[in-house]
């Protein structure tokens, strides 16, 4: 019990010691005055960014431009390299496929060309 | 408010000469805050002027006169906050240097007579910030905003955004933190006391 008073009154005595030193502390730092070249130096800083943000954003810009325009030429160039040569849904069946494309091979005899080879 | 709505919205719509009439009228307080938090004389007007820079281009956001305050004040934190955590180099942070200050200042506190005012108010100055920089930059910063610029739970929740019983809760904690070390300086200057008595 006592001794809990006295780390309660010893807490007390430093959070009053810490209090004195923070008034203290705001008494002895008052607000500094600017020097002169506050102003004229923070709109050097001011211009300085504001040109570094311009560059930045044409720089930006220009990139956009240009992704644009790659983006364009790519989507023609892929859109006339897709175009099919040969139509890619099949709607004949498989045999037909496959007669058409051996159509040369399997065309019948023609008469004109039996009367030609008897002629020779 | 130091500032007419007016006279922001000026500057919201690019007018320079209104910009600087804002900046005339807060720079003195900023400048105060920030040499308060970061505790380096040498670095507060170029802190400063950070803040300023991030009003001008952060301007057009502000929509209400209300928020003005808290929000410079944000920004003043969020720059010294930047500036402390960049600059590693804290001052006197060492634990024995730390210590020595603080006995001394414990000597200011008890009223030490034979001492000048301005070396008193030096030595004040050097052990709030020994003491502040055994902390973190946020425990830094908050305590310094609440116990030394003396802004309201209410001013401080609209800076952090946070609820009242967070801050009640940070707050607690970091005085907890300097504490420590003021406990430290009172046994110190016990013992110091005891063996004077001794000799």
């Amino acid at each position: 019990m006592f001794e809990r008073e006295m780390t309660n009154a010893s807490e007390n005595e430093a959070n009053a010691q810490l209090d004195a030193l923070f008034c203290a502390f705001r008494e002895a730092t008052p607000d500094p005055e600017p020097s002169v070249n506050f102003m004229p130096t923070m709109w050097a800083k001011i211009e300085a960014r504001q040109s570094s943000t311009t560059i930045f954003h044409r720089f930006a810009r220009a990139l956009v431009t240009a992704a644009l325009g790659a983006s364009v030429v790519l989507g023609l160039l892929s859109y006339s390299s897709n175009q099919p040569a040969i139509p890619t849904t099949y709607e004949a069946s498989y045999v037909q496929a496959l007669a058409a494309d051996h159509v040369s091979e399997l065309e019948p005899l023609q008469v004109e060309r039996i009367s030609e080879l008897e002629q020779q | 408010m130091l500032v007419e709505f007016e006279l922001l919205q000026k500057a919201q719509q690019g007018d320079a000469g209104a910009f600087n009439q804002v900046v005339t009228a807060y720079r003195r307080r900023i400048l105060g805050t920030i040499s308060r938090l970061i505790g380096r004389p040498e670095d507060v007007e170029d802190v400063a002027q950070e803040v300023f820079l991030r009003l001008y281009f952060s301007l057009d956001q502000l929509r209400t006169p209300e928020v003005f305050e808290p929000w410079l004040y944000r920004l003043t934190v969020n720059a010294s906050y930047d500036y402390l955590r960049k600059s590693k180099r804290r001052p006197e942070s060492r634990m024995s240097d730390l210590s020595e200050q603080q006995v001394l200042m414990a000597d200011a506190v008890a009223g030490t007579k034979a001492q000048s005012e301005e070396g008193e108010k030096h030595r004040v100055k050097d052990t709030v910030n020994s003491l502040l920089a055994a902390v973190s930059e946020e425990d830094r910063i908050l305590l310094t905003l609440k116990e030394v610029e003396g802004l309201s739970l209410k001013e401080l929740e609209q800076i952090y955004h946070v609820s009242e019983n967070s801050l009640k809760v940070r707050l607690f904690r970091a005085r907890q933190r300097v504490l420590k070390n003021v406990k430290g300086v009172t046994r110190r200057r016990e013992k110091s006391a005891s063996s004077d008595d001794g000799l």
